[in-house]
């Protein structure tokens, strides 16, 4: 039988769609759960928070939402272990939740994503980010090769971490940094970060790893289709790409 | 629109309502049509930029939303001042408006598929801030902006945010000519956008569409826009042959004490009408005001039953203990006819071109400058704000291709192209060629993706209609539009018209007949691109060059104005059109790109930046005619050498090594690239 999976919605939410497309097409038993529905999300096996503007970016993105009460199953959820995956504003949720890094309390951020760099615009750019930890250092990345690289979509106008010294040095020190920003060919460096992000953070994983945030979309070069300039073997409609993240997401949802 | 062909073989709904649908394609034995709605929010934008345009995006996104269609994709056509003045009013308004498009189109979730901008100093006191949006919605399944037969009785149903007195006089505000001295007035008319409510309102309509088809019951939907409730509800009761009565009272508004007449004509925002069968209206509104929580998302929102749909042909409303008005509902509605005298079409405007060649210029300077003009540097830092890709549908997203694409129906390989064009340079020389040239490229442009036209829109952005040398030329362009939709048997389904976009002191901005095309691909894997894919390829012009620079990039440079615009030969574009299909369906076409702004030698540059790196290319042909002449047809890069004939001119190859050649002279790719990449970089950091 496949783990069930909710999609959460927040209002403001505005990529629940794609992103449950590609949970269902990974194999994934997903359901889309609006907050008015908060009450069903116990009986999940995962989650994922997808992007959008959840409660408008007030305050600073995800600062609102990590306040709904649909929070308080997340958290609690993930704190019994199932795996919890935030994708941009999902991200920021998560951060701004206290769950990620998870190295205060929570709903006491340590770091947050925010204000895009060094021009503080949103930003619409097609990037790709490289697994920066041993694969098995998060549940949610363990069916991933080393050093794997996932084409996504960043767009997003607050991406960039931010966090203070002490803050940035747990994070690299505790092997919380998941995903960097790298080039097509895999090389890492500032000018593949599209928002100026600290230690070039795209994504960042829990001690415990079963929660993921990273902030561009894989879920929008997904499928063979969304490759303008790079088809792959197989029918157009079929998953690649991006997809390989939700993959390994499913593949840890239904170990044993 | 009368004058317009608006039937064909591809048409499911022609322009009588909010926004016209094509036929798209069957999938799974139903019908699918693209709703298509193109609005201009010129006059608002002008003032308040960023609101302006934001709700120009709200406005359009509704229109397609009321036919029962699922919003797919938005794009934006932007006329802009000069820009080169940091401080200018027009670069405020060139960076607000596209700062506008961002916030409101990317909180509600639609990629941003397709758009231009063009800059002249005929738009420093009137810019032009378009929108075209397109839905998806099965034919069975359309929702029409009436009250239904038998629907007398039935509930009138206001949906959305709280009435305030913004946007009071908004239309009217609209067909007036911009004074500076009456700016501040001016901005109490522009409406107040909430994207973040109308991402909740777009969700929890689609509930209430999936629970109305549950049910099998027709429904009449509307959305507010210019005349706010007054003008949505008579609309939609008076062309289902039924009057009306609304209670003011029940309006939800903002704030107390609001005047009748500004809750029945003021213009807030993010408010749509249902006409509704009593029985279902208590579920309705369970799904917006509980399910999706309105009321709690935005102070005052909410789906409130405000009236009822009346057996006499009257219209009235209630405020207080009083009627405050009751009118026949025709005279509401009744469309006011007017035609103004037409100036006879002149001869071609401006002086028959030299032969530039003979001037000996270099094209050295010229074919660096042509690319860092500011009708041709890249877009990319306008359209980078903007989400192209949320959905998950997006096949070409922009900058890679002529037109955009996307794959809107889960599980099939149908796909929808959408391209927009409208030359203004054009424009200022001979309106009736530039509407049909803006025709010919929005419809070469959708061809270059391997897509076939399906439809057009327009929208008409002109002057002063009572000034009689501005309201010829706009005749002249829809002349123009019907020749070229005629000749190239594509219809138009909707369109609008913006006029008075002139200041009080009479200057009117360049004629701009702005002009959408809708395609449509049965596989998406056959979709073009223009990025070069390959070393030694064969490039071709599918097309004739001319000897007419008439608006054309290089001559400007070059210090010409006037000249006569490229002419039109459309029983060959008919043929060169269907050899492109015929190419693209046999898999011969590795890129392809419509040469308009800067000619070949821009096109073929531009297919040198989208390509594959490292790859460049050889142009063989020479003179300023042949290298900059402009709207001539397609530059394709071919799979393998094509016979030549007299539609087809080999242009050059691709080479291996990252060099643009012209002639005898090497330009490095990079450095051209780097030129071409930052005018508008310093506008849009």
């Amino acid at each position: 039988m496949s783990a069930r999976v909710a999609v959460l919605v927040f209002p403001g939410t505005n990529s629940e769609i794609e992103t449950w497309r590609i949970c269902r097409d990974v194999g994934l038993d997903a359901d889309i759960v609006h907050w008015s529905d908060a009450a069903m999300l116990p009986r999940y096996d995962g989650y994922v928070l997808p992007g959008g503007f959840a409660y408008e970016d007030r305050i600073r993105a995800g600062a609102v939402p990590a306040h709904d009460p649909m929070m308080d199953y997340v958290i609690e959820a993930a704190e019994s272990g199932k795996l919890v995956l935030g994708v941009c504003n999902g991200a920021q949720i998560l951060l701004e939740a206290g769950l990620l890094p998870g190295t205060g309390n929570v709903r006491r951020p340590t770091a947050a994503f925010t204000k895009n760099g060094p021009v503080p615009k949103f930003v619409c750019k097609h990037v790709h980010i490289k697994l920066a930890i041993e694969p098995q250092r998060c549940a949610i990345t363990a069916a991933l090769p080393r050093d794997a690289l996932i084409p996504a979509w960043a767009a997003h106008g607050e991406g960039r971490l931010a966090a203070s010294a002490e803050h940035l040095a747990e994070i690299e020190e505790g092997g919380h940094l998941a995903f960097v920003y790298a080039h097509a060919d895999g090389r890492v460096d500032s000018a593949a970060v599209p928002n100026a992000s600290a230690l070039g953070c795209a994504g960042l994983t829990n001690k415990s790893g079963n929660i993921l945030a990273i902030m561009p979309h894989p879920e929008r070069d997904a499928w063979n289709y969304n490759h303008p300039q790079r088809r792959e073997k197989g029918s157009i409609l079929a998953p690649s790409g991006g997809s390989r993240l939700f993959e390994a997401f499913a593949a840890a949802l239904k170990s044993p | 629109m009368s004058k317009l062909p608006t039937d064909g073989p591809t048409v499911m709904q022609g322009p009588a309502e909010d926004a016209g649908i094509l036929h798209l394609g069957d999938f799974n034995g139903e019908r699918y049509g693209v709703v298509i709605a193109h609005e201009s929010h010129n006059h608002p934008s002008q003032v308040v930029p960023f609101e302006g345009a934001a709700t120009g995006v709200g406005g359009i996104v509704r229109d397609v939303l009321c036919m029962g269609a699922e919003v797919i994709a938005i794009a934006d056509p932007l006329r802009f001042g000069r820009v080169e003045d940091p401080q200018s009013h027009q670069r405020y308004v060139a960076q607000g408006a596209v700062d506008g498009i961002s916030a409101y189109g990317n909180a509600i979730g639609v990629p941003n598929i397709a758009g231009d901008v063009y800059f002249d100093a005929g738009f420093n006191e009137n810019c032009l801030v378009n929108v075209v949006a397109l839905g998806l919605v099965k034919e069975n399944e359309i929702i029409h902006s009436a009250a239904p037969a038998g629907s007398a009785g039935w509930d009138i149903v206001l949906v959305g945010k709280a009435t305030d007195a913004s946007g009071f006089g908004g239309a009217a505000f609209s067909s007036v000519a911009l004074d500076e001295a009456q700016a501040e007035a001016n901005k109490a008319a522009v409406q107040v956008p909430d994207p973040f409510l109308k991402n909740v309102i777009m969700r929890a309509t689609y509930r209430v569409f999936e629970y109305l088809r549950g049910r099998k019951i027709t429904a009449g939907f509307k959305d507010l826009g210019a005349g706010g409730i007054m003008g949505c509800t008579a609309e939609l009761c008076a062309s289902g042959g039924f009057g009306a009565i609304v209670d003011l009272d029940d309006v939800n508004t903002a704030v107390d004490g609001l005047l009748p007449e500004v809750i029945a004509v003021g213009e807030t925002q993010e408010r749509l009408c249902w006409i509704l069968p009593g029985e279902q209206t208590a579920e309705v509104l369970h799904i917006y005001n509980e399910e999706f929580s309105l009321p709690e998302i935005a102070r005052g929102a909410r789906a409130t039953v405000i009236g009822a749909v009346q057996p006499e042909k009257r219209y009235v409303l209630r405020h207080g203990a009083e009627v405050v008005m009751d009118v026949p509902i025709d005279l509401l509605t009744a469309a006011v006819r007017c035609e103004p005298p037409v100036r006879p079409m002149s001869e071609r405007k401006g002086e028959p071109s030299r032969r530039y060649i003979e001037d000996g210029h270099a094209i050295d300077d010229l074919f660096p400058n042509v690319l860092r003009h500011r009708d041709v540097a890249s877009r990319e830092p306008i359209y980078v704000r903007y989400d192209g890709v949320v959905r998950g549908t997006t096949v070409i997203p922009r900058g890679y291709a002529d037109a955009g694409v996307i794959a809107p129906i889960v599980g099939s390989t149908l796909g929808v192209a959408l391209s927009v064009a409208g030359n203004p340079r054009y424009g200022l020389i001979d309106s009736h060629l530039a509407a049909q040239h803006a025709v010919l490229d929005a419809v070469r442009k959708v061809a270059a993706v391997g897509a076939r036209a399906l439809g057009l829109t327009d929208c008409l952005n002109f002057g002063d209609p009572g000034d009689i040398e501005q309201y010829s030329e706009f005749a002249h362009a829809i002349e123009g539009l019907a020749i070229a939709a005629n000749h190239l048997r594509v219809p138009f389904v909707s369109g609008n018209v913006s006029l008075y976009n002139a200041s009080r002191r009479g200057h009117a901005v360049p004629a701009s007949p702005i002009v959408a095309c809708v395609g449509a691909l049965d596989d998406i894997a056959s979709a073009v691109t223009m990025g070069f894919k390959q070393a030694g390829s064969a490039l071709y012009l599918l097309g004739v060059m001319q000897n007419a620079m008439g608006g054309a990039v290089a001559a400007e440079l070059l210090g010409r104005t006037g000249g006569p615009l490229p002419s039109i030969d459309y029983a060959q574009v008919n043929v060169d059109l269907a050899m492109l299909r015929g190419l693209v369906a046999a898999g011969s076409i590795l890129a392809a790109h419509a040469v308009n702004d800067g000619g070949i030698a821009a096109a073929v540059a531009q297919m040198v930046f989208a390509g594959e790196s490292g790859i460049g290319a050889e142009i063989e042909i020479d003179g300023i005619e042949g290298l900059f002449g402009e709207g001539c047809g397609l530059v394709i890069e071919a799979k393998s050498d094509l016979a030549m004939n007299g539609r087809l001119t080999r242009l050059g190859r691709t080479i291996a090594d990252p060099e643009i050649v012209v002639g005898k002279t090497r330009f490095t790719a990079p450095d051209l690239r780097r030129l071409w990449s930052e005018p508008l970089a310093e506008v849009y950091p």
